[in-house]
């Protein structure tokens, strides 16, 4: 018991001591008010709670409270067990006394509250607004910071949450800071959702947490405020389609599209443009896809397109572009100080169009005015129009640009009176003083009487350079112009157009007005014509030539001339020639006058223009040459210094036979040469001048000058003849060229000649490029005949000749021409020749005399060798017996059979496809032992075709002897010769037609045809009588013909096609000694010589 | 309805009636033409298969051969008004949502539209030969506008399509119409039917 009671009395020590450690102190010993909690949302007032043990019925509750700061304690009665007081300073104490239902206190407790006690959340936020926009798919989010009941600069921090779809999923959590400023401030944050807000629901909510630095207290994150929601459009039933709708995003975006659908219905695909994506399952009814990094569209948007499953089909348009550029190259500038317009090149085009086209807006900022511009998107240059304000020189352009996807601006700072681009003059017209002098008005549309305008008039005339007249004026308010022109020329086609701009501070041009065309009045001819006169070949008349005034001093259109004849003072002869004629005729007799010719138009007369008729007598006239310019003739004179008034020189126009028409061109005192040029002269046409002094007294002859325009070669050659002709010489003379076919000034001759029989297709001389080729230039034109000397006898020659001036070479004439026999060269020829051979038989006479005996023995010797004797060469022939190797005839020969017995122990010399043949090679031992079967063969024999030969035996055989093999022609051809190896060549035996000549074996083997050609050629019905392969080229007895390589030289030989007979020899094996060859080929020459 | 025309008036219809055949075909094939370029233009599949264009009565009709004259040239009447007003407001949502930007489109637009007035035009003329006259064109106002810029387009498709439909129908209700006598509302063979 002691135990228990000692037990308790600690338990209740341990309770007195936790109660004094929560700062609290209780009074009296009944457990009554405990746990006092406070909490403050505002740091002004706290909420204290506290609990009442054991819980039983209680009464009011006194509640007292003191603090430092409150001059006696403040004491009120409660049912509750929750009061609202001050945050003290710093502590306060807490008397709460629990009162019975009746009245009587039950417990007092007393509680020290400190203020690091005091735990501090804020109120929970209020959402004032959660807004979305679907366009967007932003969420707008709008509440209070209720700093009003907070100190000012109290820094807050505030959580929100964003949460989407049915189920709740917590999307993302943002935090946001602001600062308390005492004042309730409505707070605003925006969301955009990755996904179309109609997609799914969306729900928001927030809390906060006030940082109070100076509150020692625990503070903490208030409570989360309700949850506000927007709602998806899969939630409402009646709700289908394709979102978001008909947005507009910048190009590389990320896009998410949902479709929803109604209940019961599900999507087959979805696809964004003609590709098909992966559907995200959102919800039931909605399904997303989702599209990166999308491309601009086309201008009528991107199709994004969900088909369901009952075939209908639910859709939306993407529109991707691009943000506006910064404009470029912003100008401004007025045209008549009532609008400005400014224009700018719009920079890349954001590829939107309609309703979402980039939009252009001009913001002028002193004047606070704004005005929207329409400007067509596909034009390259964009202009937009401000009205001018009164007043105002300077304005400050921001020209604002701003589509769905973004916006931009430019501006540019301007003084417009800077900045003046007249509009193009109108109404331009010509008034005229006189026939110099104009007045030029026009009239400009604008307002300029703040500035002074400079106009550029441009004068062009027929016969004057283009010119540019500028004039400064004061400008006026939508007024007229006017210029003065003068220093014009009469009667001319003037075209004027005028272009202005301001004075002042030059900023562009206008356009040029459209053009004026205006013509001045006549005035009188400013001088007199040129003229010239000719006394005729009678000497009886004049006549007077004047040349036609140019334009530009005629001053009208000349429509007469007066032509008078003085004779001191008094008028011999009066004439009106009216236009077109330029001369005229007066009698004079043998008198002479002065003759004055005056020129007249609608305005008047020209001064007079005065020649006289006499011409001072010359001595000594000479006649030069003029140099030719090519495009005219440059005629020059001596300086002549009684000349006091200039030289004339005239000419004829025309040439050759026609009518003299004259021409004549005036110079200076102190001019020497001239250029005479006249589109009428024609190359190669020989022109004469003549040059005239002039003198008070009249004018006197100087020169005369023959001229060509142009040197051309002479037409054709001078004509020539032979007139002599010896064994080494030729003396050939020629004509004089016409002077019009010569069509320059003659320079010479060329004579050229070289050896040549008269052939119509041999070039020209000059072409031929013959070395023997002589050529004499003839630079005396007065030589007409030359001698060619240093010639051959009896040859034939052929001669040209060419005549040549400074344009170049006539066309030659030839002359073939033979020249005589040299006799005594003849006989010389022949002598000679005839002395050296009978020299050389005499010398051989002699030697054959000397050496007689030698001979004798030598080749006719008491006992004849067959071997050195030719004539038994023939012996072989055995049908023919001695007769004499002629070509064979074909009589009919029967053959014998002819047994050689091989008795000699050497191998004999098989000729040609034996030997070639492997066949046979194998039939002769290499030891030299032949058998006799081997070598007894049995031959068919055709006399005309034995092949004989006569082989020396080798240098290692000295015991053998010469062998005579016949051999028939035929039975080369036998099968048996044959290798197996070559089975074509029994085609050649099968084939019906033989030839009269062996191929060589050797060749065919060499011979790189193929079997297939080969075979070709053996089945062939005709074979030709030779291998032309095997012909051997060289002559005979040529070198070549025994040192070369062919084989098949012995049957390779043509055979003549009547008698078998070889017409070329057989070749010896090369093995053979040459002379035996030697020997062979002379017989066989001369047994051809006459074939040849 | 015709059987008492006089022959002048009756000449004055066949003219009227031929010239109608000629408009209508003159117009299906602009209008094949344009929905090529439409559904080009507007990024459509030429197969997708459209709502009925609300407003309009269709071209396909049943018991087409038993229509009277009149019956045919009053429906002809009211579908190609309703085209007027559908077509005018395409035009203009082609002005809005593409600007400047596709000119060649909104001009073949335009010409259509005109090509229809002028047929509704020639319509009411054979209604007053018909000694009728033409229903006073109050109509229930203009179509509502599609939500959507994708509606539009194909709405745009439908009409374009629905017309084609009529012009072909045009033609044939003309070319019955044309026929001399009381024939003009008779049965045509199977092989006219539209």
């Amino acid at each position: 018991m002691w135990k228990n009671s000692s037990l308790r009395c600690l338990l209740a020590l341990a309770i007195l001591c936790l109660r004094s450690s929560v700062h609290s102190q209780e009074i009296g010993s009944l457990g009554h008010p405990q746990n006092l909690k406070c909490v403050t949302h505002n740091l002004h007032k706290m909420i204290c709670t506290w609990d009442v043990s054991p819980r039983r019925k209680h009464g009011q509750t006194d509640f007292c409270y003191a603090a430092n700061d409150l001059p006696t304690p403040v004491c009120f009665k409660t049912k509750e067990k929750r009061v609202e007081i001050p945050v003290p300073h710093s502590s306060s104490t807490v008397t709460i006394t629990t009162n019975s239902i009746s009245g009587t206190a039950l417990a007092t407790k007393e509680f020290k509250i400190h203020k690091k006690d005091i735990l501090f959340i804020p109120v929970a936020p209020r959402v004032l607004s959660l807004t979305p926009d679907f366009s967007t798919s932003t969420l707008n989010l709008k509440w209070s910071d209720n700093g009003s009941v907070f100190p000012d600069g109290l820094d807050a921090v505030w959580q929100i949450q964003i949460l989407r779809k049915e189920t709740v999923e917590k999307v993302t959590q943002v935090t946001y800071h602001s600062k308390l400023t005492h004042e309730d401030i409505i707070l605003s944050w925006n969301w955009t959702s990755d996904i179309p807000l109609e997609c799914a629901s969306h729900y928001v909510k927030i809390r906060c947490y006030i940082n109070v630095t100076q509150f020692v207290g625990l503070k903490e994150w208030s409570d989360w405020s309700p949850v506000e929601v927007i709602l998806g459009k899969d939630t409402d039933p009646s709700e289908s389609g394709v979102f978001p709708l008909d947005t507009v995003v910048a190009v590389g975006s990320d896009v998410t599209f949902c479709c929803i659908h109604e209940e019961g219905q599900n999507i087959t695909n979805m696809s964004y443009g003609s590709k098909p994506y992966p559907m995200i399952q959102l919800s039931s009814r909605s399904h997303a896809i989702r599209v990166l990094n999308a491309s601009a569209s086309d201008s009528s948007g991107t199709n994004v397109v969900c088909r369901l499953n009952n075939g209908m089909m639910e859709g939306t348009v993407l529109f991707v572009g691009y943000a506006p550029d910064i404009p470029q190259n912003l100008s401004c500038e007025t045209p008549n100080f009532q609008i400005i317009k400014c224009s700018w090149k719009p920079g890349r085009p954001s590829g939107l169009y309609g309703k979402r086209r980039t939009m252009y807006s001009l913001f002028e900022r002193m004047s606070g005015k704004n005005v929207s511009c329409e400007v067509n998107e596909m034009n390259r240059q964009h202009v937009c129009g401000f009205p001018v304000l009164p007043d105002q020189k300077t304005y400050d352009f921001i020209l604002g640009v701003s589509n769905p996807i973004g916006q931009a601006e430019s501006s540019l700072l301007v003084d417009i009176t800077q900045r003046v681009h007249p509009k193009t003059p109108e109404k331009l017209t010509v008034s005229e003083n006189n026939s110099t002098s104009i007045h030029l008005h026009w009239f400009i549309n604008g307002s300029f009487a703040e500035i002074r305008l400079l106009c550029q008039i441009e004068i062009t005339s027929g016969h004057s350079e283009q010119k540019l007249h500028n004039v400064s004026m004061p400008g006026g308010k939508s007024s007229a112009y006017t210029a003065h022109l003068n220093a014009l020329h009469p009667y001319t086609k003037y075209q004027f157009r005028v272009r202005c701009s301001a004075a002042d501070h030059f900023w562009r041009w206008s356009d040029w007005s459209r053009v004026e065309e205006y013509t001045t009045s006549e005035a009188p001819p400013a001088r007199g014509p040129d003229i010239w006169r000719e006394r005729s070949s009678s000497g009886e008349s004049l006549k007077i030539f004047w040349k036609p005034l140019p334009l530009s001093e005629a001053n009208g259109r000349i429509t007469s001339h007066e032509v008078s004849c003085y004779l001191l003072e008094t008028p011999l002869e009066h004439k009106v020639v009216t236009e077109p004629t330029n001369s005229t005729e007066i009698k004079l007799g043998k008198n002479d006058c002065v003759i004055s010719v005056v020129a007249k138009n609608q305005a008047g007369s020209s001064p007079p223009s005065r020649i006289t008729s006499m011409e001072l007598p010359s001595d000594n006239i000479i006649t030069g040459q003029a140099m030719a310019m090519g495009n005219g003739i440059n005629v020059s004179w001596d300086s002549y210094p009684n000349m006091t008034c200039g030289y004339v020189v005239k000419w004829c126009r025309s040439s050759g036979s026609e009518p003299c028409s004259v021409d004549w061109q005036k110079f200076p005192s102190n001019t020497t040469n001239a250029v005479i040029k006249s589109a009428l002269f024609k190359p190669g046409v020989r022109y004469n001048f003549s040059v005239y002094g002039c003198k008070s007294t009249g004018y006197q002859l100087l020169k005369n000058i023959t001229g060509y325009m142009k040197e051309l070669p002479p037409k054709s050659a001078p004509n020539f003849t032979v007139e002599e002709t010896s064994s080494d010489s030729i003396l050939v003379r020629w004509e004089d060229i016409p002077i019009e076919e010569c069509r320059g000034f003659l320079k010479g001759y060329l004579l050229s000649f070289a050896k040549g029989e008269k052939d119509a297709l041999k070039p020209r001389l000059s072409e031929s490029g013959n070395p023997e080729l002589k050529v004499n230039n003839i630079t005396n034109l007065t030589q007409k005949s030359m001698k060619i000397l240093d010639l051959q006898g009896k040859t034939s020659y052929q001669l040209e000749l060419q005549a040549y001036t400074a344009g170049g070479l006539s066309p030659p004439n030839s002359l073939y021409v033979v020249t005589k026999e040299d006799s005594v060269g003849l006989i010389i020829a022949i002598l000679i020749p005839v002395a050296v051979v009978v020299l050389l038989g005499v010398v051989a006479s002699i030697f054959c005399y000397r050496k007689r005996e030698w001979i004798k023995e030598t080749f006719y010797p008491e006992i004849p060798n067959p071997e050195n004797s030719k004539a038994l060469q023939f012996q072989r022939n055995i049908c023919e017996g001695n007769k004499t190797l002629k070509t064979l005839e074909m009589n009919p020969c029967t053959p014998n059979s002819v047994e050689v017995v091989e008795t000699q122990s050497a191998a004999p010399k098989i000729e040609d496809t034996e030997m070639m043949s492997p066949a046979a090679d194998t039939t002769v031992p290499e030891d030299g032992s032949d058998s006799e079967m081997e070598n007894h063969v049995v031959v068919s024999y055709c006399p005309p075709i034995i092949e004989e030969e006569i082989s020396n035996p080798p240098t290692d055989e000295p015991g053998g002897s010469s062998q005579v093999v016949y051999i028939d022609i035929q039975s080369m051809y036998q099968p048996q010769i044959k290798s197996e190896e070559e089975p074509e060549i029994d085609v050649v035996t099968t084939a019906g037609y033989k030839p009269q000549m062996q191929l060589s074996v050797n060749a065919m083997n060499t011979e790189s045809r193929s079997p297939v050609e080969e075979e070709l050629d053996k089945t062939a019905g005709y074979r030709p009588q030779a291998n032309t392969n095997a012909w051997n080229m060289d002559t005979p007895d040529s070198p070549g013909s025994v040192e070369s390589n062919n084989e098949n030289a012995s049957f390779g030989s043509p055979c003549s096609i009547n008698s078998r007979q070889f017409l070329l020899p057989p070749r010896d094996d090369e093995d053979s000694p040459k002379p035996i060859n030697i020997g062979w080929s002379f017989t066989h020459f001369f047994q051809n010589k006459p074939n040849d | 309805m015709a059987g008492a025309d006089s022959p002048s008036a009756a000449l004055r219809r066949r003219d009227l009636c031929a010239r109608g055949i000629r408009l209508a075909g003159k117009m299906r094939s602009d209008v094949v033409d344009l929905l090529d370029a439409y559904v080009e233009q507007q990024g459509l599949d030429a197969s997708a298969s459209v709502a009925a264009v609300e407003g309009v009565p269709p071209a396909a009709v049943e018991r087409w051969d038993e229509q009277t004259g009149t019956q045919r040239l009053l429906e002809n009447l009211a579908a190609y008004r309703a085209f007027r007003g559908l077509l005018a407001q395409m035009l203009e949502e082609q002005r809005e949502q593409l600007g400047e930007a596709d000119a060649a489109l909104g001009r073949a637009l335009a010409a259509v539209l005109l090509q229809v007035s002028a047929f509704a035009y020639h319509l009411e003329e054979l209604l007053r030969l018909e000694s009728r006259g033409p229903p006073s064109d109050e109509g229930d106002g203009p179509p509502p506008q599609p939500q959507s810029v994708f509606e539009q387009k194909l709405r745009g498709l439908g009409v374009l399509r629905e017309l084609a439909q009529w012009a072909v129908r045009s033609a044939r209700d003309l070319r019955q119409l044309a026929k001399p006598g009381p024939g003009a509302g008779s049965a045509p063979s199977p092989a006219e039917s539209p």
